[in-house]
């Protein structure tokens, strides 16, 4: 099973990741990050750099965790741990949008989308070759490794 | 265990010229080709051009979550601004090299030096309207009047457009008010403009890049051609090699880098000299050869039938200078201006080829600065031979050749301009329209601008060159796309044979290639003259041609200050890469559609040679049909 690890102190908040992270989630078809749309709130990256007020950035992407807050705090269902691939995956058609998931994620995670129906959650890329973050990264702040 | 610094990733970008791009592979050192690898991810924001670096609080960055800067400045403004700082840049670019021509033409003259071409001086201006008492006084004049124009202020309109740019056109910039006050005040407003906090109206910057670019044009590029021509002689068209076999390892190869040709004349009249040669001869070598590289070679190349004694031939363009320097035969490099590339200085050092720069405006770190002073030429001159000479004779014995003697070809058509073409069509235009009115011709395309290594070394240049002459369209080419195309063999008459039925049988009967080579992106304003005669010919506006330009290649601000000029002359320009302009909406409708009501241009992106063929063969189609042809 895969994870993303992350080495905060490589950071430099590019925000690179955030871009591929969108790029890979658009749904009007394109490919090209010329042409992604960087003023629709809809392009929502599922992952955050934030300033770490003591320096330097704090990279946070989701866990896939093995007792996943999101999942145990999902009462519909939409949210379950995945025990082949470790992944913690979410059926858009069970959400309630009730953002329970929002609100116990100890990492602050899983996001409302713009209809506020639906929440929007790291799928680990899925269907792609890898997570596009990682690829995107310059610095090497996040990396794939087997758990 | 410390980590391994000196090696390098063996990796290199593809280029369309396969044997260059085994050569470089097995370099033993880095070059360009080498570093996209390390460069391979790209900054989202840097390439929408939403990144604003222009103040304190910056970088900004526009995302969903943060559309506007601190300041307030939104998408569009932030593109606008980055936009209009390239074209004014790249303008500047152009505008020193007219200066620094149309001072080498007054110096010249005043000096009773050598005008090459006395036809060119009366040509330009009898078109200028300018009288003198003799060859001299008239090129003071004339080098006068460019100067004037130049240095006017930016709400006095330069005159000497009025008599260069094609009278329609004039008609639709006044209208749009677009035309330009002086080119260096222009190129300082606009400057001014994207400065902090000062304009954030996009389609003001947006018109303000329109102004720079028709000066831009009819200066920088038109101008600079024909002065040149009055100081170096007229291009004629004739077959000459192309190529790292240009190389003779026998002689003291000057690499010669820059945009500015008039700077040379002197030292490469000089390096024929008797005395200077028995220098050479002394320290073992041959004499000197010129060997040609980025714009100024390609120029010395269009201008070689002056200059077949000392002038090699061109090696390559500026993705190329790195491997001429590492076939380990070129003991200096001259250079006054771009495309010098930073990645040559390590090679230089590492093979003890010495570095002499002339113009300080492009500086090389390990250069020797000689400034080309006008005056004190021949002490400077013979200073920079002697120091050419002791770098051969430290260098030589010492460094290890690694020649590529079949690179290239031995016959390349070049040579042409506005003028040695239409010689070559019998004085007239007419046998060149009536191939494109009968079809055999379905239209032109100028695939001009730089070379860039990013994705791939010209190989999206010479796949829409092959495209666009497999659809019987003649392609005309000025820039580094030239130095590519022409080593790739597509300006040689075999060529023909990839060319559609039409313009193959063209290329047959003539004995010509389906890629005509103008020489340096100069010469793009060499290419903008034939638009306009043949317009005048037909009796039409420049944007009713079945004519368009891509710049598929485009590399640097100088080719977006050149697209902007193609643009305001109302043609369809293809780009490879979008120039930083897609993270606003307003700027990239503006330039890929809108503009088409304004000047009649359009800016089209693609990055597939077969697609972006299509889409330019299209537009050729239309206006063939608007003109009932
Ligand atoms: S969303 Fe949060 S809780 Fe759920 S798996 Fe990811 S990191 Fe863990
Ligand atoms: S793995 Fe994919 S979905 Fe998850 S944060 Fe990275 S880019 Fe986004
Ligand atoms: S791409 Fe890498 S370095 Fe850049 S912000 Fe993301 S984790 Fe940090
Ligand atoms: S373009 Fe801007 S955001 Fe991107 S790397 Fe450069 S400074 Fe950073
Ligand atoms: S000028 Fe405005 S957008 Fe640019 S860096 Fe400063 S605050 Fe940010």
């Amino acid at each position: 099973m895969k994870r993303i690890f992350i080495d905060a102190h490589k950071c430099d908040g590019c925000m690179s990741c955030s871009i591929a992270c969108m790029n890979a989630h658009r749904e009007d078809g394109g490919d090209s990050v010329y042409t992604l749309d960087l003023t629709d709130p809809k392009n929502q990256s599922r992952n955050f750099i934030k300033k770490n007020p003591t320096g330097g950035y704090i990279p946070l992407f989701c866990r896939h965790c093995d007792d996943p807050d999101c999942a145990n705090a999902c009462m519909s269902g939409a949210l379950k741990k995945d025990l082949a691939t470790g992944l913690v995956k979410y059926e858009k058609e069970k959400c309630a949008g009730c953002y329970m998931c929002v609100m116990n994620c100890r990492y602050g995670i899983p996001q409302p989308d713009t209809s506020l129906h639906y929440m929007v959650k790291c799928d680990f890329c899925e269907g792609k070759d890898g997570p596009s973050c990682v690829k995107a990264c310059p610095k090497e702040a996040i990396y794939v490794k087997e758990v | 265990m410390s980590e391994c610094t000196n090696c390098f990733s063996s990796r290199t970008c593809p280029s369309a010229d396969k044997p260059l791009e085994a050569f470089i592979r097995s370099l033993p050192m880095e070059t360009s080709h080498h570093r996209t690898e390390g460069q391979s991810t790209k900054c989202g924001f840097g390439l929408q051009g939403v990144c604003c670096r222009l103040c304190a609080n910056g970088p900004c960055r526009i995302t969903p979550k943060a559309p506007r800067g601190i300041c307030g400045a939104d998408a569009d403004t932030i593109v606008a601004r980055n936009f209009l700082r390239a074209v004014a840049c790249g303008s500047g670019c152009y505008i020193h090299i007219v200066e620094n021509t149309a001072k080498n033409l007054k110096n010249t003259a005043l000096a009773k030096g050598k005008i090459r071409s006395e036809e060119s001086l009366y040509r330009l201006a009898k078109e200028l309207g300018i009288d003198g008492e003799d060859v001299y006084d008239l090129a003071v004049k004339v080098a006068d009047e460019v100067l004037a124009d130049l240095y006017k202020p930016d709400d006095v309109q330069m005159e000497l457009i009025e008599k260069l740019a094609y009278s329609p056109r004039l008609e639709a910039w006044k209208k749009l008010g677009i035309m330009p006050g002086g080119s260096k005040s222009e190129v300082f407003s606009g400057v001014v403009k994207c400065s902090t906090n000062l304009n954030s109206d996009p389609m003001d910057m947006l018109v303000h890049c329109l102004k720079l670019g028709i000066s831009t044009g009819v200066y920088g590029l038109m101008l600079t051609n024909l002065l040149n021509d009055i100081l170096l002689g007229e291009p004629e068209i004739r077959f000459a090699p192309v190529g790292l076999n240009v190389i003779d390892p026998d002689y003291i190869n000057i690499m010669i880098t820059g945009h500015q040709h008039s700077m040379f004349t002197y030292i490469q009249d000089r390096l024929l000299e008797e005395d200077v040669v028995a220098k050479a001869k002394a320290a073992g070598a041959k004499g000197f050869k010129l060997v040609g590289c980025t714009c100024v070679g390609q120029d010395l190349q269009l201008r070689g039938a002056h200059y077949t004694e000392i002038f090699d031939g061109h090696a390559g363009n500026n993705y190329t200078s790195e491997a001429i320097l590492a076939t380990g035969a070129i003991d200096g490099v001259l250079s006054e201006f771009n495309c010098t590339l930073p990645g040559i200085e390590p090679i230089c050092d590492e093979l003890m080829i010495k570095q002499i720069c002339i113009d300080d405006v492009a500086k090389k770190k390990n250069a020797e600065l000689i400034p080309f002073n006008f005056d004190t030429r021949k002490e400077d001159g013979d200073r920079i031979i002697d120091e050419l000479i002791e770098a051969y004779k430290n260098r030589r014995g010492k460094v290890k050749m690694n020649l590529l003697p079949e690179h290239g070809n031995k016959n390349t058509l070049t040579g042409v301009s506005e003028l040695s073409l239409k010689k070559f069509l019998g004085d007239s235009w007419k046998p060149l329209i009536d191939l494109i009115v009968s079809g055999k011709i379905k239209g032109v395309a100028g695939v001009v601008g730089c070379s860039s290594v990013a994705y791939g070394h010209d190989t999206l240049t010479v796949a829409l060159t092959k495209e666009l002459i497999a659809k019987d369209i003649i392609v005309l080419s000025a820039g580094c796309s030239s130095g590519g195309i022409e080593n790739c063999g597509l300006m040689t008459p075999e060529a023909a044979e990839l060319a559609g039925p039409g313009l193959k049988e063209v290329c047959k009967t003539l004995g010509i290639p389906p890629v005509l080579n103008f020489g340096p992106c100069l010469a793009i304003g060499r290419l903008e003259m034939v638009a306009t005669e043949l317009a005048k010919e037909i009796g039409v506006d420049i944007p009713q041609l079945p004519l368009v330009l891509s710049a598929a290649q485009w590399l640097e601000e100088q080719a977006l200050a050149d697209g902007c000029f193609g643009l305001a002359l109302g043609l369809p320009l293809h780009l490879g890469v979008p120039p930083f302009i897609t993270g606003s909406q307003l700027v990239t409708k503006v330039l890929t559609e809108d503009m088409k009501d304004l000047t009649g241009g359009q800016v089209i992106v693609d990055a597939d040679a077969k697609s972006a063929a299509e889409k330019l063969e299209a537009i050729i189609l239309e206006k063939r049909s608007a003109l009932n042809i």
